[in-house]
């Protein structure tokens, strides 16, 4: 790690703390999923037609008709499409201000084949070789507008 | 100063953002061609039809589940674990970025807020860890991902939600919740891609989220004002690769949004839809345009790995260099 040597001290994690979390880690998770596959590992119910439900609607697909009636759970559904729009109406805000953060600091840049424009020459030209890479730059982006652009 | 600017992350957070990235991409890729299955039938195909998808997708899940442990661990078992969530809670400041950021848009701001800097330049000194949408990302995704892994550990064993929830449906209607609650998600990473990738000054990819601060000299020497962002020439390709991205995202957000209302949700619908017409068809260009950001963040992750290679490789050969230039001989050859 020779390259290491000119750099600075930089504060990052001890490797024995990543090593050790590492194994805990990995054998939480699999507890967690033992316990969520009911502590057993190939195992898979079946759902099948109960026609012998009980309840006020008794019979062939109740429990479809019961499910559909807990009334926290319909709520929960409702509230996270309610979130999914509100979140979804205010991350749209959030990537047209960033288009358009980005389009203003572009326009401050160089804009492509400009690296020479320092690089003038006394009668006004440019040296030779810079006029060579602006030629090869240029023939890819005719849609580039010289201000930065605008959208569409 | 180079683009690479300053570094921001260890290696362990370089890491695990890795890491992360590829495990939520397919977890999303396996999840959203479930519940999109009309609009991404071609994906379900491609992993195997149904039972292939949930496979996938419940290896992805155990793999995010040992990932969010080991973060929180580190969180809390170490000192510098313990200072970075000092440093990302939100501050006025984070509040004052967005308003400025809004300003500068309209054009009444000249420079971003410096907590919504991802371009630091010359001055990185006053540059916060995080920008204001930094740390937006990471509250967001980390309620998000506690919320969605909580309920796919509970959908995890069918059996496992019918002993809480009595009935097949409320247990059904638990695994939409899980999706719906996943489309919030799936919205924030779309933009998080544009908005790391396309920034003019670090296009295509913000490579400090790929190289560690360890690997990047810091540069103080600097005086000038301004963040050097003037000096940086902007790529050919920019402007229409922005424009299309940026295009593609929204089109993507709105996708899905739709695609989340329509799909109403609850196990058996309380009214009957009748599928088909040409609003369909937009709703599948517009889901599939969608998958396509998802495709391309994973394009641009796995460019920015190949770029800390690329970087790491430079620097050892620069290092190797002045210790053999006595002889005038070559000792190795990185390549």
């Amino acid at each position: 790690m020779s390259y290491r040597e000119h750099l600075p001290e930089t504060k990052g994690y001890p490797r024995t703390a990543i090593a050790i979390n590492a194994v805990v880690a990995l054998a939480v998770t699999a507890l967690i999923l033992w316990w969520a596959a009911d502590f057993a590992v190939f195992y898979e119910e079946l759902f099948r037609i109960q026609p012998v439900a009980e309840g006020a609607n008794a019979g062939v697909g109740s429990d479809w008709t019961s499910g559909n009636q807990v009334a926290w759970l319909d709520f929960l559904i409702a509230i996270t499409h309610a979130a999914d729009v509100i979140m979804g109406v205010f991350i749209l805000f959030m990537v047209f201000l960033h288009w358009g953060a980005f389009r203003r600091l572009a326009g401050r840049m160089r804009q492509p084949g400009d690296s020479g424009s320092s690089a003038v020459a006394a009668d006004g030209g440019r040296v030779a070789d810079e006029v060579a890479t602006d030629d090869e730059a240029a023939t890819g982006d005719d849609t580039v507008a010289t201000d930065g652009g605008e959208s569409r | 100063m180079t683009q690479l600017d300053h570094g921001k992350f260890s290696r362990m957070t370089t890491t695990f953002h890795t890491l992360l990235a590829l495990d939520v991409f397919v977890l999303f890729f396996s999840g959203y061609s479930l519940m999109f299955n009309d609009e991404l039938w071609w994906m379900v195909g491609l992993m195997g039809g149904a039972s292939g998808v949930s496979a996938v997708h419940r290896i992805a899940g155990g793999g995010l589940l040992a990932l969010i442990v080991f973060w929180m661990l580190m969180m809390v078992t170490t000192d510098t674990g313990r200072g970075n969530f000092r440093e990302i809670l939100p501050s006025k400041g984070d509040f004052d970025a967005f308003i400025q950021d809004v300003q500068f848009l309209l054009g009444n701001a000249d420079e971003r807020h410096q907590n919504a800097r991802q371009f630091a330049g010359g001055t990185a000194d006053e540059i916060p860890l995080l920008t204001y949408i930094g740390k937006g990302v990471v509250f967001i995704f980390a309620i998000e991902l506690a919320l969605l892994t909580v309920s796919g550990i509970l959908i995890w064993s069918k059996t496992g939600v019918m002993d809480i929830m009595a009935t097949k449906t409320a247990a059904a209607a638990f695994v939409t919740f899980h999706g719906l609650l996943g489309v919030i998600m799936l919205m924030g990473v779309m933009f998080h891609i544009f908005e790391h990738g396309f920034h003019p000054a670090l296009y295509p990819v913000e490579v400090k989220a790929f190289i560690p601060k360890s690997m990047i000299p810091e540069d103080h020497d600097d005086d000038t004002e301004g963040t050097g962002i003037e000096r940086l020439e902007l790529s050919p390709s920019w402007n229409m690769a922005s424009t299309i991205v940026g295009a593609m995202t929204v089109i993507g957000i709105v996708s899905v949004l739709l695609g989340s209302l329509f799909d109403e949700g609850y196990p058996v619908p309380r009214e009957l839809a009748i599928g088909g017409g040409p609003a369909d068809i937009l709703l599948t260009v517009g889901i599939n345009m969608g998958v396509f950001v998802l495709l391309l963040g994973l394009v641009l992750q796995m460019y920015g790995n190949l770029l800390r290679v690329r970087w790491q490789k430079q620097l050892e050969q620069e290092a190797s260099e002045p210790a053999t230039a006595t002889d005038g001989g070559h000792v190795e050859s990185d390549d």
